[in-house]
């Protein structure tokens, strides 16, 4: 009853004040918009990231590389190690109890020819597990399997950019492809990889201009026994994402014994999302922070005018007190008025939020989401401001003396 | 309560006489009421042992001097204010020792205020000015707004009800006080120089109506320095010095 008469008074209140109701609202419409945008463009960008591990691998996914060479600390016996090689793969393979797929990759610059199109290309060799572990399919046709493996088998399979160099609209599988001046037949086509951040360009485009052969085949036809092939880079699939210490662990465990010195390095996703989220919650932080200080100026205003407006009525609470308002009841009043212009400003902040987030989001390129939940909790750290900066001049009220208010001209 | 305690309230409460006087008919019943403000080094004794009974029904005015001391009785009976010393029973309740919000409930019960400023919410319309001791009482809004309606009614000023208060006259603002005093059928009205701020004949209005609602057995205390309106109450007190002064007839 009394809460009722309360919001009609402020909102009153409010339409005959306009000019200072405006003020009020300024500050906490800012704050409210800042922690709207902050909140939509950092969940947006969460959900973009891990939308982007989820089409080129997941997260658990580890990636096995060599160390980059010509660094001072390596010593001789790194540098006379022959790196990463495919008898790495098979010791992680077999000895592996943190991991359930192994991807030894080999990559080369190879000369590639169709019909009067002959270009330098990058060729990757690579087992039947690449496909899965990159969460990368054929369209058409088949990936690499474990008898081209075994065989060495002169097969190709295409990334879309290359089928369509060299084929252009023609279906790419059954031909005859020379590399390096031996034939190799297409068996499969790629998937289109697709995806962006800024809807304009294509992070994963590298991945459409692949081409790949079995790994047996690149390493015996450089003339190398299989064993000793070098590899670029290695995958490798943990099976529990909680445990990807341990993976990691345990996959340096090994190499370190496969090779004698520590000249490879193991990177987890996980790790790096990890890492990730700490620099994007700096930047989380830092925003809140402007949310919380626009707010926090945004309260100091309301407080000032509610002063200034409690200065004005304080005959007006001296009536009200004469007739039997409580100062419990004159607390309520006062405080219900600050609430209301601050959840009135986080209202309005809700659409300085929406344009806020979608300017950032249009000049930057970064995706954006409103949620519910933002706006939820916009509201809530609105309508605290109010309660929180209500509270001086609403206690001032309650404690007015009523004989002087009224005395009050 | 255990035996023990039974034993030793037997022992202390035996010979103690009863604490309170026993309460008469009175409506309003002040004894030995002082009120000293203490403003630094020289105290100001406002009220020095007033005594002061005032029976249910009665329309009195309380004169004096300014200085004498009769606002600040005012402020006491209108429980706005808590006597230094001395006891204060209204209504068969003793107010003195009140606590703030004890105070208010009975300023919003018992009581019921015309101020010579009228004192009206400027923003409100009449009928909220009158619901407002309603209001804080916890009455629901329809009943609010009926028995303001009576009220207003009451003080001939129905057809106004969704005025605001700087579209009507002194005299018709008072009334509006006037209403908004009796809505909550008080125990007593207050009224403090009423008409202090209206000329001689919308003044003499406003007197014609508390002779009115007097008749209809309202008490009403009215604090005044003019003698002819005093003259028309049915008694004067006079407040000289900080007490009341013998004698209540018109000098």
């Amino acid at each position: 009853m009394l809460i009722f008469e309360s919001i009609v008074d402020g909102i009153r209140d409010i339409k005959d004040h306009f000019g200072r109701t405006l003020l009020q609202l300024f500050g906490v419409i800012l704050g409210t918009g800042s922690i709207i945008a902050t909140f939509s463009l950092s969940v947006a960008g969460k959900e973009a990231s891990m939308k982007f591990y989820r089409v080129s691998g997941g997260i658990e996914r580890i990636w096995i590389g060599n160390k980059p060479t010509g660094k001072v600390t390596l010593d001789a016996k790194a540098l006379a190690s022959d790196g990463l090689t495919y008898k790495d793969a098979l010791a992680l393979r077999a000895e592996g109890k943190e991991i359930d797929l192994v991807s030894p990759v080999a990559q080369d610059s190879m000369s590639v020819r169709y019909g009067a199109i002959e270009k330098k290309r990058d060729v990757m060799g690579v087992t039947p597990a690449y496909s899965p572990i990159s969460f990368f399919h054929v369209e058409r046709g088949r990936f690499i399997t474990d008898y081209d493996l075994q065989s060495a088998a002169r097969v190709v399979v295409l990334g879309t950019a290359r089928a369509e160099e060299f084929f252009g609209s023609d279906n790419p599988i059954g031909k005859t492809m020379i590399i390096n001046g031996a034939g190799y037949l297409v068996v499969g086509v790629m998937e289109e990889k697709y995806f962006s951040f800024d809807q304009r360009r294509n992070v994963l485009r590298w991945m459409n201009r692949q081409m790949y052969m079995p790994i047996t085949t690149m390493t015996t036809r450089q003339g190398q026994p299989l064993q000793n092939g070098k590899l670029s880079f290695m995958h490798a699939r943990m099976k529990d994402v909680k445990r990807h210490k341990e993976a990691v662990a345990e996959i340096e465990r090994i190499l370190q014994r496969q090779h004698g010195v520590k000249d490879f390095q193991v990177f987890s996703r996980v790790a790096n999302l990890a890492k990730n989220e700490s620099e994007n919650k700096m930047y989380d932080v830092t925003f809140m922070i402007c949310g919380i200080i626009s707010l926090l100026v945004g309260g100091i205003v309301i407080m000032n005018i509610q002063l200034a407006s409690f200065n004005e009525r304080v005959r007006e609470i001296g009536t009200r007190k004469a007739v039997g308002a409580t100062p419990a009841q004159i607390f309520f009043q006062m405080l219900t008025e600050s609430v209301l212009v601050s959840v009135l400003g986080g209202l309005l902040g809700i659409f300085a939020g929406k344009f806020f987030t979608q300017g950032i989001s249009m000049l930057t390129r970064n995706p954006a989401i409103i949620t519910p939940g933002v706006i939820v909790n916009a509201l809530i750290f609105a309508a605290g401001t109010g309660l929180f900066f209500g509270m001086y001049p609403a206690i001032r009220a309650s404690r007015l003396n009523p004989i002087e208010a009224l005395r009050t001209e | 309560m255990s035996a023990v305690f039974k034993f030793e309230s037997w022992q202390e409460s035996e010979p103690v006489a009863p604490t309170a006087v026993a309460v008469d008919k009175s409506l309003i019943q002040l004894e030995r009421v002082f009120k000293t403000y203490d403003s630094g080094e020289n105290a100001v004794q406002a009220l020095r042992g007033v005594d002061l009974k005032i029976g249910a029904g009665e329309f009195c005015a309380i004169i004096g001097p300014s200085g004498s001391g009769k606002s600040t009785l005012m402020h006491i009976l209108g429980c706005l204010d808590s006597p230094t010393e001395g006891r204060y029973w209204l209504d068969g309740e003793d107010v003195a020792a009140m606590t703030g919000k004890q105070l208010a409930r009975i300023r919003n019960k018992k009581l019921g205020f015309v101020f010579q400023t009228f004192n009206l919410l400027p923003r409100a319309t009449i009928w909220k000015n009158v619901e407002l001791p309603l209001l804080y009482a916890g009455v629901d809004g329809d009943e609010r707004r009926e028995r303001a309606y009576k009220a207003l009614e009451r003080v001939g000023l129905a057809d106004r009800a969704k005025h605001r208060p700087n579209q009507l006259s002194g005299g018709q603002r008072q009334r509006v006080a006037v209403a908004r005093a009796l809505v909550n059928a008080p125990s007593l009205i207050l009224a403090d120089e009423p008409t202090g701020n209206l000329d001689q004949k919308t003044g003499g209005d406003i007197i014609r109506l508390f002779e009115e609602v007097a008749a209809g057995g309202q008490t009403i205390v009215l604090v005044t320095h003019d003698p002819a309106i005093a003259a028309r109450t049915h008694r004067r007190i006079r407040i000289v010095d900080g007490l009341v002064a013998d004698g209540d007839e018109l000098e």
